[in-house]
Formats: structure tokens, C-alpha cells, sequence
């Protein structure tokens, strides 16, 4: 009598388990999340959005703080111009300084102190936009040649990393070095530095 | 029991399957045909055969044949996915392992030797200083630089691989092209000392143009007793000041030529009866020829007799190039041609057969240990059925039983033969100082006898200006 019973339990189980790998199956492998954006999300433990925004705010406060750009203000009546040079990766990864820099450039910019103007890079695709202005735009509202700003001081840095490994676990120190340099007389008028140091553990063997 | 002994050896037996190696017939007929975009394409569609177990094997063949096809940007995407894999495989789970050793070692992912994964970084930078991307070139050099101090940390036994001459010199060539020269120094230093105590097994001596860099670098840091000692050691080589380059366009050429060996199952069969022992030696009299396709056989006569234990181990299989030196000419618009020969820097058969060699006895234990696991399992499985089956059915059950689990164990035992085998026999380089300006590019590959032959695949223009660096890679099949 109690066979049966049994024997059904056993294939209802069989039943409900064949659905669970079924939807297991089923689901997709990717799973998206929204979160904001000042989360900190170490995955890896490589360079991420989040060192990229710490330390361009660190360096932000810093050249804000420091002297020079009163110097400047009080000294010429107005904010100084600045143009970003190279900022080299001098690092252990493949980092986009283009997004670190950008970040630095829109916080000081918003700052309403500095004011910056297009990099090596960009004033090429300015000037031609401005070559064909000359040529095909209306010539009320054609950009004259020789009307750029001229910056006052130029800012470039450097990236760079020391690595250290054992046995699954990785310190890796982050130096950022930035300097703004005075376009006439080569002074370094403002040296910013941040460093991160983080370690990442590996284990061997899990079950 | 007997039933559960068989459906865990065949479910895990599922995944013990080895990769078919069949596209690389297919991959080696395109390159020899200089085809690299056919090439990438077999490499592509054979992605699945790959499986989730030799992620890494794959992205370090496709890195290649993208690289050839001229795809820089592709190759450096998929060898990047291999090195983040490589990664992430230090960690290892105790149920693969567990599975490997029931079955065969197919079934533990693939993570790469460490002369394959040193090559990862080794592609990348050459990927990106062929795309004039010299500071990504740099980070490559940096990991390079990495990975080996954390292998030389490692590997306690100094004859084992533990540094890389050929990668420790491209660093030194990237860091001078880029113009830290002191950087550029320690390379090419470390590149030497590599190459001096390693010539033994890897076959490669120091190149002579390495000698050169040495002799050049140590003159500009004005290391005087540096430069002193290595004119002493190379009194025969000539070189030139860096000043003297300064004005100059630099051509490197990278010549990958020949195919990395290939690795195949060298099965010993072990009898542990008078009567396996005479099966055994008719079997290979019988057979005498190539054992893989004999595998149906033998697992049918060994389950039989049931007193035959199979261990399979990998056998280095070199596929040797017949060309010594490549010959690259430039052809400038005005002035005289220049002529610069290669030279051998990675001999990718020695490295090869140094790691196997290295890992050996490591694999010969754990594959007898696993051949007496599998067939003291497919005994006990054997009795419990015939103690099952009762008195009367017992010796046929008895043969059914051990015909499928001793045979199960003969037949599932396969060596790990995958290896990164895109790569070639051997790596030459050349480096040459010219003048600025417009060159049309010939190649001519030299076999064994030195009867020279053009290579229609690396013709081709190149424009420099000075302080220019410009990279050539070519394939030789031959």
C-alpha cells in the first residue's frame, strides 16, 4: 500500500527537479543591474572609473587650493588659459588617460577659474573646420584665422605603477603626477600628486 | 554501485573529450598560400570545437592568425580575453581536477605554458607598435617584464624556463624606439644573460645584433665600464653611435618561420598477467603503425582481458623549418639597396620541448595513478555485478560488465595534447638603420642549402621618416 505512494512522491520530485534545471537553463546568462555611478565596483583590481574619479578630484581640490591660480588672477586680471599636454602611461595596464584627463578638464573648467583650450589633438579638427568655413560658410559668420588664446600654462604628468606578485597575491601602487608648467618662462607652478595602493588575493584552490 | 561507478566515468568522460586538430591542417594550407584571411576564417568557424575548456588555446591561435591578416586591433582583443583568462585560471576548482583525474587531463581548462603565455604579451606589443600605438607598446613590455619576475620567483630550478631572451629583447627594442634608452639597457642586459645561460636546452644563441644594442646603449648612458667590458666580450661586432641613428628611420622585421611542434598520445600499455603480457606484444605486432587510429581495437581486446592498464602520455612532435636566415631588401627610391639578413632570437621547438620536458615526470605520475584509480574501479564494478547477477549469470554479466568498464578506461585514456600551434618553429629578427625616406620592400628566405627564394607575401612599401621606427612581420611556411 505504501508503494505507491512513494513511487509517485519519487516522480514528482524527478518532475520538479527536471523544471528547475530546465529554468535554470532557461535564464540568460546576462544580468544587468543599473547602480549609480559613484559605486564603487572593483571587479578585477585593475584601474577603474573609480580611480579615475578619485583622482581627478584629489587633484582638482590640490590646484585649486594652491597659490598659483590666485598669483595669476590677482597678478594678469583674469583666469589663466590652460592646454593639456601629454599625460603618459607610464603604467602596467592599457589606461585610458583620455577619460581621466577629460574628467580633470570638466572639473576645473566648472570651476569657473581656469579656462582651457583645445589640445594639440583637437586644434587640428578645428582649424580645418575653420579652412572651410572660410570656403563654404557664410562670410558674416565665418571664424577669422589667428584669433585662438594662447595659453598660459601647459599641464602633463604621468601614470605610473610598481607591481609587486607572490604566490596569487599582487600590490599594485598607482603614482598620478601632474604638473603645470608656465609656457614662458618653463616654471612649474603646481605639482599634483595622488597614489592608490591596492591588493589583490587570488586563491589557489576553491571547491 | 556498479551502475553509479559507470554513469560517473561516463559523465565525466563527457567532458574529457580532446580538440579536434584537424583546422590546423586547414590553417597551415591558407598560410603556406600566404592566405592569412582565410586562415583567420577556418580559426574563426572553428571556435565551437574549441569549447569552454581551451578559451585560452583559442584566443591565443585566432590572436595569431589575426595578426597575420592584419587585423592588429582584433588579435590584440582576443589575446587580451586569453591573458584575462589566464588569469582567472590560477584559481583551480577541486571538482575539474577531481574529473581530470578520472578521466584524462582534456578535461582541466587550458591555461598555457609559460613561454605560450609570455608570447601572449609578446603578439600585443607587436600588434600595437604595428599600429605606431608605442606607449600600449610599452605597457606590454611592462607586463612582459612581470610575468617573467613572478616566473623566475616561482621556478626554483635555474635550468627549468624562467626568463625569456627573445621577449626581454623586444622590451629593450620598444624602449629604445620610444627613446628611454636606459630602460632599452636593462633589456637588452637581461635579454644577454638570458640568452648566454639558456643557449644550452633553448638552442638560440645571443644574436649578434643584440651585442650591437648593448655596445650602443651602454656608450650613450656613458656606462664606461659596461661599455668596456662588452667591447672586450664582442670585440668582433660593429656598431654605431646612437647619435649617428638619431637622423635615421629604423626597420624591424619579424620573421615567424616554420610550425610550433605538435603533440601526440604515446600510449604505454602496462599487463599485469602472463596472458595480458603476450596480448600486449601480439597487439603491437598487429598494429605497428599509427596506435591513434588503432584506439577502437585495443579498447575492445584490453576490456576482454581485462588485465591491461593504459597510461597515455603527450610526445613532442617537432616540425622543423628549413630556412636558416631570411634576406630583406631595400630597395630606396634613389641610392643603393640595403641589404639585412635575420637572425634566429626564439627557438619556439626548444621552448616547447624544454616545458614538456620540465612537466613530465609530474604527468607520468598522476597518469599511472590514474590508470590504477580506473582499474581498480572497473574490478570492483566488475564483481559487484557478478555478486548481483547470482551464480548462473554471473560469469556473463561478469564479461559484459568488465568489457565495458575496463574498456571504458583503456579508451578514455588520452594525453593532453593542446598547444599553441599558430605559433612557428622559429622567431628571426633584423633591425636596420636607413634613411628617411621611400623603400619598396623585398623578402628572400634561405632553406638549408642556402638556394634563395622570394617570398611574394612580404613585398611590399614603406615610407619613413626619421626617428621613424617601422615593423615588418612575415610568414614563412617552408
Amino acid at each position: 500500500m505504501n508503494v505507491m505512494p512513494e513511487r509517485n512522491r519519487w516522480s514528482k520530485l524527478a518532475v520538479l527537479m527536471c523544471l528547475l534545471v530546465g529554468l535554470a537553463a532557461c535564464g540568460g546568462e546576462t544580468r544587468v543591474t543599473r547602480i549609480d555611478a559613484g559605486v564603487v565596483t572593483d571587479l578585477s583590481g585593475r584601474w577603474n572609473d573609480t580611480d579615475s574619479r578619485i583622482v581627478a578630484e584629489s587633484m582638482v581640490k590640490e590646484a585649486l587650493e594652491y597659490p598659483w591660480l590666485n598669483t595669476f588672477s590677482q597678478s594678469k586680471r583674469r583666469q589663466p588659459v590652460v592646454v593639456v599636454g601629454t599625460v603618459l602611461n607610464n603604467s602596467h595596464e592599457h589606461i585610458n588617460v583620455h577619460t581621466f584627463v577629460t574628467d580633470l578638464e570638466r572639473e576645473l573648467t566648472n570651476s569657473q577659474r581656469v579656462t582651457f583650450v583645445a589640445g594639440k589633438n583637437e586644434r587640428d579638427e578645428v582649424r580645418s573646420e575653420r579652412k572651410e568655413q572660410a570656403m563654404y560658410a557664410r562670410e558674416d559668420t565665418q571664424k577669422a584665422p589667428g584669433k585662438e588664446i594662447g595659453a598660459d600654462y601647459i599641464m602633463k604628468g604621468t601614470i605610473a605603477t610598481i607591481l609587486d606578485e607572490a604566490d596569487g597575491t599582487k600590490a599594485m601602487f598607482y603614482q598620478v603626477d601632474l604638473q603645470m608648467v608656465d609656457l614662458e618662462s618653463n616654471a612649474k607652478v603646481w605639482f599634483g600628486q595622488k597614489k592608490i595602493k591596492k591588493v589583490i588575493e587570488k586563491k589557489r584552490t576553491i571547491f | 554501485m556498479s551502475a553509479q561507478v559507470l554513469a560517473f566515468l561516463c559523465s565525466a568522460s563527457l567532458g574529457g573529450c580532446s580538440l579536434s586538430q584537424n583546422h590546423y591542417l586547414l590553417v597551415d594550407k591558407s598560410l603556406l598560400t600566404s592566405d592569412y584571411q582565410q586562415a583567420d576564417a577556418i580559426m574563426r568557424q572553428a571556435e565551437k570545437d574549441y569549447g569552454a575548456k581551451s578559451r585560452v588555446l583559442y584566443g591565443m591561435d585566432r590572436g595569431m592568425t589575426l595578426q597575420l591578416a592584419g587585423e592588429y586591433e582584433q588579435s590584440n582583443q582576443v589575446l587580451d580575453e586569453a591573458e584575462e583568462e589566464v588569469d582567472r585560471l590560477y584559481t583551480r576548482t577541486v571538482r575539474t581536477e577531481s574529473a581530470a583525474f578520472m578521466t584524462n587531463d582534456n578535461t582541466l581548462p587550458y591555461e598555457g605554458e609559460p613561454y605560450e603565455q609570455v608570447m601572449i604579451n609578446v603578439l600585443k606589443a607587436l600588434n600595437y607598435a604595428s599600429l605606431n600605438r608605442w606607449q600600449d607598446a610599452l605597457v606590454e613590455a611592462r607586463r612582459i617584464d612581470h610575468r617573467l619576475n613572478v616566473l623566475a620567483d616561482r621556478t626554483k630550478d635555474k635550468a627549468a624556463y624562467r626568463d625569456d631572451g627573445f621577449a626581454r629583447y623586444l622590451s629593450g627594442i620598444l624602449y629604445e624606439s620610444t627613446g628611454d634608452i636606459n630602460n632599452a639597457f636593462i633589456a637588452y642586459r637581461k635579454a644577454y644573460e638570458t640568452f648566454d645561460s639558456s643557449r644550452g636546452w633553448s638552442r638560440t644563441g645571443v644574436p649578434a645584433q643584440l651585442q650591437a644594442d648593448l655596445l650602443r646603449t651602454a656608450d650613450a648612458l656613458h656606462l664606461s665600464q659596461e661599455l668596456s667590458d662588452y667591447q672586450q666580450r664582442f670585440p668582433e661586432t660593429a656598431w654605431s653611435s646612437l647619435e649617428a641613428n638619431q637622423q635615421l628611420a629604423q626597420v624591424i622585421v619579424i620573421s615567424y618561420n616554420g610550425r610550433a611542434p605538435r603533440k601526440e598520445d604515446q600510449f604505454l600499455d602496462l599487463p599485469i598477467s602472463v596472458d595480458a603480457l603476450q596480448l600486449v606484444l601480439l597487439n603491437r605486432g598487429l598494429f605497428q603503425g599509427n596506435r591513434q587510429q588503432h584506439r577502437a581495437a585495443d579498447t575492445a581486446l584490453y576490456g576482454l582481458n581485462g588485465r591491461v592498464v593504459r597510461v597515455a602520455l603527450p610526445m613532442m612532435v617537432p616540425q622543423k623549418t628549413q630556412v636558416r636566415t631570411d634576406t630583406i631588401r631595400l630597395l630606396p627610391v634613389e641610392g643603393a639597396p640595403l641589404t639585412v639578413r635575420t637572425e634566429l632570437v626564439q627557438n619556439v621547438t626548444a621552448l616547447a620541448n624544454k616545458a614538456l620536458a620540465d612537466r613530465l615526470p609530474g604527468i607520468t605520475v598522476k597518469a599511472v595513478a590514474r590508470a590504477a584509480l580506473k582499474f581498480s574501479m572497473a574490478e570492483a564494478a566488475t564483481r559487484g555485478a557478478q555478486q548481483a547477477a547470482g551464480r548462473d549469470a554471473a560469469p556473463l554479466v561478469g564479461l559484459a560488465v568488465g568489457l565495458l568498464t575496463k574498456g571504458f578506461a583503456v579508451a578514455s585514456e588520452e594525453s593532453d595534447k593542446r598547444s599553441w600551434r599558430t605559433l612557428p618553429d622559429e622567431i628571426h629578427l633584423a633591425r636596420a638603420w636607413v634613411s628617411p625616406g621611400k623603400y619598396h620592400i623585398e623578402g628572400a628566405v634561405a632553406d638549408v642549402g642556402f638556394r634563395f627564394m622570394r617570398s611574394a607575401a612580404s613585398e611590399k612599401t614603406l615610407t619613413l621618416r626619421a626617428g621613424e621606427t617601422a615593423i615588418l612581420i612575415q610568414r614563412v611556411m617552408q
